[in-house]
């Protein structure tokens, strides 16, 4: 019943997703026509009209919409208008650099923090790491990618310039996306180490008379929001979106480049595809950690949404 | 046995009234004060002007003339960055206020309402935090178009949830809390009880979210700008002039490394005064 | 009592997926090979790599007959050939058309095809060919801008009637008056020839283009496309008609053309200096300038119209004469473009580019100079008289104000450029506003003409470009005002191959613009094409775009 309960919630998201996504992109004013047509064309309004015929730009919103979930039911994206290929092409073109690099990312990040959290054991030594980490989760992302090629590309010659030559070319974006990542796990990673102070701490206080609320406060605060959830949602966002930067920065294919050419030249049905795909993505992943770690934690088992984030809170 | 992680463990020992704030914070709120000035007042900051060219004196490096260098139309780099501090904290603010605002409304009305609609504003949360917010912010670019004020928006958009979510955890525990529960079995009206009761101990939490979510709002709007749906050329906002500063890497990397280090600096001291804001107002419950 | 009771455990769940997904990344990324290194001596296969801009080649334009864009005609030419072929010296000399005649009152040419040539697709190339293309040039469903300029059509008007089948192999095109730039119209890519077949059965999917779509008789046939990526050409083995004179004979030099989209220009200089390109278009000076010794740059001054600034004269600010003249001597362009280009490129004081055959007049060279004073003292003229809290003109309330509108891609040099004229005129009390727009939000813009200033080169090597310019209906002609004078001159010019009357006629309109200002030029921009030695055989056109039929790399 549980996993029923979860993998509803995966589709309900996507289904929320791509409405969301629908309902948005209607609202742009503007001709799609025109898309098609390219700069300075002239033509008649009879192709014009066979244009949004072939397109079926001309249904009532309605039967647009429920076609449109009736094909993404059938796996199919559409058709993006102006590069005339499907959706589902453009994006799984483009998909392996991406992928490949926020994997790279990902395991970059979990190297860092995992020696930071063990290695950095003195008060001086955390001191050090505490500034690094707040200055890296500060900094924007591309500017430390641009800081990082400036200095090991063009000026050290480390690393290529040009992002098609193979794994070294890979290093310094992975390296970039995988900083602010990683400052936020050695957080974690650092407080879950330290838990016998903080209990210490908690008795002490609660000892003092700080009242539930206030431990509920502090506590709530943590990975920038209430919910374990968030902590991978968190991570999993700032590795989607920052790779969409980096890959700017760094000038590499992948569905970053995909994602701002579509939305900024409105090829609606990709930037859709894009929305589609990147809730799939966000949902099976939490989707995976949390079925794991229902597992690991039985304890977390409770029906009522609600209250189980409560419990959360108040479990200290 | 003090230490200062994520400065949401707090030092163990007790906060005893008045204390002058660490040398840290001290400097934060400097820094916050010259980035204040720079936006209001830039002139006093800088003589040169931001959108002067200067054909002779291009991509030439930090130097007496130039403290950060000139660009490759000949403008001075350190007068385009004071001159862009205003766009990066008006954004950063504007969009921080109408996400907290939103938040605030939205958080409390889910944490008051019967199941039902709890349940849905919940699960529409949920779905708008299931989208990296970045993403979130490049999809409303997409609807209401480019430019600087709809960056503003497209910011405050994607972090409204965080704010609704915080909110209406607060409103859900303060609700439950044995004075609120008099007050409404007295027969207080329910929108006194907010006023009075749940949006004080709402804002709390939630105004050092905004302190912390000021500095990011500013980097996900150099972000945007970064990429070119903000403000035009030649604005001087600061993710504008580290887009044209790409292109010179090789041969002006002073362009793209000095705006870069204001955000920086900018977020370090919006998320230090944060945290020390949060350090006092836990140690004020005790 | 633990306060992260799950942190840890999060973090293992999450390890758990990351190591999932980094598998498959890992899987995913062994069979995929990087960018083949070029010139493998082991191999037999002979590639050549070639780096362009590439920009909005994916936006609908890899179709020949209906882009203008520069970047189509660079990337076609390898896949469709042209009745005849311009050489060095400007002479016409027979490609797919052996020979032909034109009749005395220039109202008919006849073209005898050659036999031997097939497509890609082993459709044969005839009379019926021919026909088929050319009536897909002027069908308004192909929505063609330049193809249809220059074969003289006009909707409603024009030059060209039609084209007629006179034999299996002859073929004729019929005018309406004289039209003396047929010729070149006819020896460009745009009047190019797909086969048949595919004109037939994919009409619609031709400006997405693709293999099996993109089929001409050309020396390289479309093998592979990834939009914004790549484009990979095989050679043609059956190619046996190139254009008379041409120094290779037979299929190409080359096994493999591969065609790379790189929009950054770090990444164009980056993969010349690492030999992750052969061949790299598209450069500026400043690029140029940080290549080391072992690179041939060929650089090759544009003809047709140089870089210039269009105003509209219908509405706004710039409906009056005296402001268009102050914009125009109101910035210092020399100023700017030395600083810019390194001093490699020339200032622009014509419509014309000094390199367009018979038609360049030089003695507007240097007539109207950066001169703020007077341009302030023509802005005071014209009523802007007071000013307001930021330094701008004011004139009954409403600032001087133009809006300049330009799609993106916008080059790091064009962006520089515009900076220097903001500032400039910004001293004047001049705003300009720079909307850079996305083609589609541009073409919405330019429609209706919503905007002040817009800003483009073409390239020609005819001088005939200004017809498109300027003429009433022009298919970039920037002002909806009718301009009988320049019509005339323009209809007059192409009636008559006498390059004597063809330069005065030109010379009156480029004398024309320069008292009525309505573009504005600013500097004449060359073709840099940069290859790194050991690439042999690579030839360019008058336009200085590379042609890569004879080119090979030898290590």
């Amino acid at each position: 019943m549980g996993s029923a309960v979860r993998l509803g919630g995966v589709l309900l998201v996507v289904w929320g997703a791509a409405t969301a996504g629908f309902i948005a992109l209607r609202l742009i004013p503007g001709d799609p026509v025109d898309v098609m047509l390219g700069v300075h064309a002239r033509v008649g309004e009879e192709v014009r009209a066979q244009i949004r015929e072939d397109w079926g730009l001309d249904e009532p919103p309605l039967v647009q919409y429920l076609s449109y979930l009736g094909r993404l039911l059938q796996g199919d994206l559409g058709q993006s208008y102006q590069l005339r290929s499907s959706v589902t092409d453009v994006i799984g073109g483009q998909a392996l650099p991406t992928v490949q690099l926020t994997s790279l990312a990902l395991l970059f990040a979990l190297v860092l923090a995992l020696a930071a959290a063990l290695l950095a054991r003195g008060p001086l030594a955390q001191r050090i790491v505490s500034l690094v980490e707040l200055l890296v989760i500060s900094s924007p992302t591309f500017w430390i990618g641009l800081v990082l090629l400036a200095v090991f590309s063009f000026q050290l010659g480390w690393f290529p310039v040009t992002a098609s030559e193979g794994f070294a070319s890979l290093v310094l974006p992975a390296l970039t996306l995988a900083l602010p990542v990683a400052g936020i796990i050695s957080q974690v990673l650092r407080q879950g180490l330290d838990d016998a102070e903080a209990q210490q701490f908690a008795t002490t206080a609660r000892a003092r008379g700080v009242s539930r609320a206030g431990l509920v406060l502090r506590h709530s605060f943590r990975h920038a929001g209430a919910d374990s959830l968030t902590l991978t949602g968190y991570l999993v966002g700032s590795l989607l979106g920052g790779a969409v930067l980096v890959e700017t920065v760094f000038a590499r294919q992948g569905l970053g480049g995909v994602a701002i050419r579509a939305i900024i030249g409105r090829d609606i049905p990709v930037v859709l595809g894009i929305i589609v795909v990147a809730a799939i993505v966000f949902a099976l992943i939490n989707l995976i950690v949390d079925l794991t770690y229902r597992v690991l934690d039985p304890r977390l088992r409770v029906l009522d949404p609600r209250l189980r984030v409560v419990a959360h809170e108040v479990a200290a | 046995m003090s230490k200062e992680i994520d400065a949401g463990v707090v030092a163990a020992r007790p906060s005893s009234g008045r204390r002058v704030p660490p040398a840290g914070v001290l400097a934060a709120a400097l820094m916050l004060a010259l980035l204040v000035l720079a936006a209001l007042f830039p002139w006093l900051v800088t003589a040169a002007s931001p959108l002067q060219t200067d054909a002779t004196a291009a991509l030439q490096g930090p130097s007496a003339a130039h403290p950060f260098g000139t660009d490759q139309s000949g403008r001075d780099v350190f007068a385009r960055v004071i001159y862009g501090a205003r766009y990066s904290l008006a954004v950063g603010l504007g969009a921080t206020a109408l996400a907290l605002g939103a938040g605030l409304i939205i958080g409390i009305t889910a944490g008051l309402a019967p199941r039902f609609l709890d349940g849905a504003l919940s699960r529409t949360i949920d779905v708008l935090m299931a989208f990296p917010e970045f993403l979130l912010a490049l999809v409303v670019i997409a609807v209401i178009g480019t430019g600087e004020v709809s960056i503003v928006f497209a910011v405050a958009l994607a972090a409204i949830p965080a704010y609704a979510r915080v909110a209406r955890i607060q409103t859900m525990v303060v609700s439950r809390a044995g004075y609120v529960r008099a007050a409404r079995s007295l027969g207080v009206h329910p929108f006194a009880v907010v006023a009075r009761h749940i949006i004080p101990n709402t804002l709390g939490p939630l105004r050092v979210m905004a302190t912390i979510g000021v500095g990011t709002a500013i980097v996900s709007a150099a972000g945007l700008s970064f990429l070119g749906l903000g403000p035009q050329p030649p604005t001087p906002e600061w993710g504008v002039i580290l887009s044209e500063g790409r292109n010179f890497l090789a041969t002006a990397w002073w362009i793209a490394v000095f705006p870069g280090l204001a955000i920086t600096a900018a977020v370090v001291a919006l998320s230090t005064l944060g945290r020390y804001l949060r350090l006092r107002s836990a140690g004020r419950e005790s | 009592m633990n306060l992260h009771p799950f942190a840890p455990k999060k973090l293992a769940a999450l390890v758990a997926a990351a190591a999932f997904v980094l598998t498959l990344g890992a899987c995913a990324a062994e069979p995929t090979a990087t960018e083949p290194a070029t010139g493998e001596p082991a191999t037999a296969e002979r590639t050549i790599t070639f780096a362009i801009e590439g920009a909005n080649l994916s936006a609908g334009h890899m179709d020949i007959h209906s882009s203008q864009l520069d970047v189509a005609s660079l990337v076609l030419r390898n896949s469709f050939d042209s009745l005849v072929s311009q050489d060095a010296t400007g002479a016409f000399v027979p490609w797919l058309a052996k020979s032909w005649t034109i009749s005395e009152d220039g109202l008919r040419y006849t073209f005898q095809l050659r036999e031997d040539v097939t497509f890609h697709d082993g459709e044969p190339f005839n009379a019926e060919a021919v026909k088929v293309n050319f009536d897909h040039v002027v069908d308004p469903k192909t929505a063609s801008a330049q193809a249809a300029s220059l074969i003289g059509y006009a909707e409603g008007g024009g030059y060209y009637i039609d084209t007629e089948v006179v034999g299996e192999f002859e073929v004729a095109v019929n005018f309406s008056q004289p039209y003396a730039p047929f010729l070149q119209g006819v020896s460009l890519p745009q009047l190019g020839f797909y086969s048949p077949l595919v004109l037939e059965d994919h009409a619609d999917d031709l400006k997405a283009g693709g293999p099996g779509i993109t089929v001409g008789t050309g020396p390289f046939i479309l093998s592979e496309y990834t939009p914004d990526q790549e484009l990979v050409f095989t050679a043609n083995p059956d190619y046996a008609w190139p254009p008379q004179g041409s120094a290779h004979q037979g299929a190409a030099a080359s096994d493999t053309l591969v065609i790379r989209i790189l929009p950054e220009a770090a990444s164009r200089v980056g993969a010349i200096t690492s030999g992750g390109a052969d061949v790299a278009a598209d450069f500026t000076p400043n690029m140029a300038a940080q290549l080391g010794d072992d690179v041939t740059v060929n650089s090759i001054e544009m003809p047709g119209l140089p870089y210039s600034l269009y105003l509209n004269e219908d509405r706004g600010v710039f409906s009056d004469p005296l402001v268009r003249e102050a914009f125009s001597i109101g910035v210092d362009a020399q100023s700017a473009i030395d600083s810019i280009y390194l001093g490699q490129f020339t200032r622009a004081w014509s419509i014309l580019g000094p390199t367009t055959p018979n038609s360049y007049d030089s003695s507007l060279e240097a007539t109207w100079p950066f001169n703020p004073d007077k341009a302030n003292a023509l802005l005071d003229e014209a009523g802007w008289t007071e000013r307001d809290a930021e330094g701008y003109r004011l004139k009954d309330g409403a600032r001087l104000s133009a809006r300049w509108i330009a799609w993106t891609p916008v080059p790091d040099d064009r962006a520089s450029l515009a900076d220097f004229l903001q500032s400039d005129l910004k001293n004047l009390g001049f705003e300009l506003v720079r909307d850079v727009l996305e083609p589609a939000q541009y073409n919405e813009a330019y429609g209706p003409r919503d905007f002040d200033v817009t800003d483009w080169a073409f390239s020609s090597p005819d001088a005939d470009v200004l017809r498109s310019h300027l003429q009433t209906g022009g298919f970039q002609t920037v002002s909806p005002v009718t301009k009988p004078e320049v019509d005339a001159w323009l209809d007059d010019a192409v009636a008559t191959s006498d390059p004597a009357v063809r330069a005065e006629l030109y010379g009156n309109i480029q004398q024309w613009n320069a008292r009525e200002v309505l573009i504005v030029p600013l500097f004449v921009p060359s073709e840099i094409t940069v290859a790194r030695d050991g690439v042999t055989g690579l030839t360019f056109d008058l336009y200085g775009r590379a042609s890569f039929y004879g080119a090979t790399v030898t290590d």
